[in-house]
């Protein structure tokens, strides 16, 4: 396992010239639709953020083509669907990122159902290795105990990686005043060889302006 | 349902969801994520399961009230005597 990620790791460093941007983001109303959404429904069904990270990008990377899809043999091929590859790690160590698909197309609660059910075939080793080829775009979230950021390598031949910082809440300045706000730092690993910073910031503020309306995801 | 069979489920699915942490070991003040690196997506899936298990409800706001072991087994006694009033 170890083996398989330095072989991966090292193969995107060599190839891909990485850029990397963040951007903070004010999340209160995702925690506040969460939490709302939850109150109402048992421990089955009710939601986590991550499943709202994972949409907003699938739904960025739809309006951004140069985000997601594969670049091999030397050009880029953007892919019409999108399926996102959610880092998951591995108890004991290790992590890989199977792939949800058709992201952009399917509910959060559909979203979250598939999402438990990856994490748990992982823990028992029983993901197909179609599943880890299949993702043409990747979130990595360290969850609620993680730190406020983390830079994603991308993994070949994708040419995104998009990584989610845990939720914090922090003052911020809101319409004049200090306010307490639950705040991520979301951030965007992407390939210059497709794309460049710009373009990059673009997508990154896609993801923020989603994430200001969950119930729209 | 003593303390005593509460404690057990407790830990039965605990072992389910870190199946490699020590859990006769654990210091029942310890928080539970920490100690068992459990993360959002692993204390969901713990909650839901005590939901099938007791039939009590957990709603989400109570949910650092269930953080320690101790905590958890105070928390879920009390819900069942509520429960059965």
């Amino acid at each position: 396992m170890r083996a398989a990620i330095a072989a991966a790791m090292s193969r995107s460093k060599r190839e891909i010239p990485h850029y990397y941007l963040e951007h903070q983001v004010d999340v209160t109303a995702c925690e506040q639709w969460l939490a709302r959404t939850n109150a109402a429904r048992p421990p089955d069904t009710r939601l986590l953020f991550g499943a709202l990270a994972i949409k907003s990008v699938a739904l960025a990377a739809l309006r951004f083509p140069a985000f997601n899809g594969f670049y091999r043999e030397g050009k880029f091929e953007p892919s019409s669907a999108v399926h996102v590859g959610v880092a998951i790690a591995i108890r004991g160590g290790g992590l890989a990122a199977p792939a949800l698909r058709d992201t952009d197309n399917i509910s959060l609660d559909e979203l979250m159902t598939r999402m438990r059910d990856l994490v748990q075939r992982m823990r028992a080793g029983r993901i197909r290795s179609s599943e880890i080829a299949d993702p043409t775009i990747t979130v990595s979230s360290l969850g609620e105990r993680g730190v406020d950021a983390l830079y994603g390598i991308i993994y070949p031949p994708q040419v995104a990686i998009v990584g989610f910082g845990k939720v914090a809440v922090r003052p911020c300045v809101v319409d004049g005043v200090i306010a307490p706000r639950s705040v991520v730092t979301i951030t965007l690993s992407a390939d210059h060889r497709v794309s460049d910073g710009h373009a990059g910031a673009l997508f990154l503020a896609e993801v923020g302006k989603l994430l200001q309306e969950p119930d729209k995801l | 349902m003593n303390d005593l069979d509460i404690r057990k489920v407790v830990l039965d699915e605990l072992g389910n969801i870190a199946p490699e942490g020590d859990l006769a070991g654990i210091d029942p003040t310890a928080d539970l994520r920490e100690a068992l690196d459990i993360d959002s997506m692993d204390f969901l899936n713990f909650v839901t399961a005590i939901h099938h298990r007791l039939g009590v409800d957990i709603p989400e706001i109570d949910y650092p009230k269930l953080i320690t072991l101790n905590g958890a087994i105070a928390y879920l006694t009390a819900q069942l005597k509520s429960a059965k009033r």
